[in-house]
């Protein structure tokens, strides 16, 4: 399962997405559970996600806007980086093996190329380069721990 | 005449100072050059340069009977026995995950032996009798175990230079190999992705690889017994995770004590008399045909492999179908990294490795049934 803090117009909601098959989840926000089915999953190179969030004032006096729900449809996507390789928004680790170095920490600014941490697969040391410019909003790793492939090295804030 | 007499005894050694013997200490310091400065596969190189300047020592006591380097030479190069025992270690880090997950990679490590044959035959153009050339061939094996083996059953008299060829050649395999793989593939080719198929291998399969393996190359080439033997029996002790300090103990503290003894007796038998021979320059000038011919194969047999597979495969992995191992896979990686930096064939290539490994043996089993060794 995946945990995810979404801060929305200043609100923090947490949801957590739990993966039942390769196209359906179980996201639960706060105390509210969907199923939801995963109808496509592509990046899109210059996607900005638009705001359709009711007007803070709407959504001010109840616990569970709809507004969550929406963050949610996009959720899966970031979910399934891990199984889908590279993808936008966080850099999956391409084979088994252990992390050795970290090159960078939440909230650097990399280049596209740059390196983001050295992984040892087979006894060979493996430059990780970042898959495109942009801030790193999360390392999920340290240095030291073995991951598996597909497992998130770290996560892009914008 | 008392006082000549003790000047001559004391004198003994400078009095055996020959031509040759000063050559063979120079090359025995090019040898330790090698291994310490350039950091040539120092484990091997070292200890082959420092037996052979031991041996060429005048008078050498170390190779007199009961000397210690022909102790050594007898109780494990001429009965096979350190080749063999290496081959337990060899066995024990080998991991065939990569190959079980995508067997058809296994052409590949067939295709990376095709130096072997091709030297043969050049060899026996220049003259070499068979056996001989079999030896020389077994160069392109690009595994100095096997080399050892095959060459110390057909060969004996030319170890030295077969052994000192295969592993200088192998730690020039970051060298050697790159132009290769550039000059055959085009940039498209190269920068063809295989992403990693994380395809589970169960323990059971993994335990069984090495049994069917030893069986089945066994019962078809039974010269490659003894080596698919060994380096099978080393993987399953790895793979089965009962025997864990016997592995422990194959992989480092037996496979060290024997390298260090191997190099030493290799080292030996490079005495002047032996390895200052134009042969010496035909072996190891055609060690490297052997060696550039087996990438050549590799990198063209992928190429057709690629061709079959509708452009899924890259035909860099071919590269690291002869031996090896690990470092003709690291190095495919390198080359492949070097040019799209997302691009990881490191398991791939591993597997094509780990192939060649099995496949190297085998074909030194089958050029020993050529030439009908016993």
């Amino acid at each position: 399962m995946r945990r995810y803090t979404l801060g929305i117009g200043g609100r923090e909601f947490l949801v957590d997405v739990q993966e039942l098959d390769a196209d359906r989840f179980e996201v639960a926000v706060g105390d509210e559970r969907f199923e939801v089915t995963l109808r496509g999953d592509e990046d899109l190179p210059e996607a900005q996600i638009v705001p359709a969030l009711p007007s803070a004032a709407g959504a001010a006096d109840t616990s569970r806007p709809s507004a969550p729900v929406r963050a949610v449809a996009a959720a899966p996507r970031v979910a399934r980086t891990g199984a889908a390789g590279a993808s936008s928004s966080a850099l999956a680790a391409p084979m088994p093996g252990v992390i050795l170095e970290l090159h960078v920490k939440a909230g650097d600014r990399v280049e596209r190329g740059q390196a983001v941490a050295v992984l040892d697969a087979m006894k060979m040391h493996n430059l990780i380069g970042a898959p495109r410019a942009g801030v790193i909003a999360e390392v999920c790793v340290a240095a030291g721990q073995a991951v598996g492939h597909g497992d998130t090295i770290v996560r892009f804030g914008d | 005449m008392a006082g000549s007499d003790t000047l001559g005894l004391l004198m003994q050694g400078l009095n055996h100072v020959t031509l040759q013997s000063l050559v063979m200490i120079g090359v025995a310091c090019v040898l330790l050059y090698l291994g310490i400065v350039r950091k040539y596969e120092p484990l091997l190189l070292l200890p082959i340069g420092a037996g052979c300047l031991l041996a060429n020592l005048p008078l050498s006591p170390l190779l007199a009977e009961d000397g210690m380097l022909r102790v050594l030479y007898d109780m494990g190069i001429r009965n096979e026995l350190f080749p063999l025992l290496i081959f337990i270690g060899i066995g024990a880090l080998t991991d065939f995950g990569p190959l079980l997950e995508n067997p058809r990679l296994v052409l590949l490590g067939a295709a990376g032996q095709f130096g072997i044959f091709l030297t043969l035959l050049l060899a026996l153009l220049l003259g070499f009798s068979r056996p001989e050339a079999a030896s020389i061939g077994i160069i392109g094996a690009i595994d100095g175990p096997t080399s050892i083996y095959v060459s110390g059953l057909l060969a004996p008299h030319l170890l030295g230079p077969i052994t000192v060829a295969a592993y200088s050649y192998m730690s020039l395999v970051p060298i050697i190999l790159p132009p290769i793989m550039k000059l055959l593939t085009t940039q498209a080719e190269r920068r063809i992705r295989m992403p990693y198929s994380q395809r589970q291998i169960s323990r059971r399969t993994r335990i069984l690889f090495p049994i069917v393996v030893t069986v089945l190359v066994g019962t078809l080439v039974p010269f490659a017994t003894p080596l698919i033997g060994m380096l099978m029996l080393g993987n399953l002790m790895k793979e089965s995770g009962v025997v864990e300090r016997l592995t422990q103990a194959s992989s480092n503290e037996i496979a060290n004590t024997v390298t260090l003894f191997l190099g030493l007796a290799i080292g030996s038998t490079m005495v002047g008399s032996e390895f200052l021979k134009p042969s010496t320059l035909a072996i190891l000038v055609l060690g490297i045909v052997a060696f550039a011919v087996d990438g050549i194969a590799g990198v063209l047999f992928a190429k057709l492999l690629n061709r079959f597979s509708g452009g899924q495969l890259n035909p860099l992995i071919g590269a690291a179908g002869l031996s090896a191992f690990p470092m003709a896979a690291r190095v495919v990686q390198r080359v492949a990294h070097e040019e799209d930096f997302e691009n990881f064939l490191l398991m791939h290539a591993m597997g094509a490795n780990a192939a060649g490994q099995v496949a190297s043996v085998v074909a030194g089993g089958v050029l020993l049934a050529l030439m009908g060794a016993g």
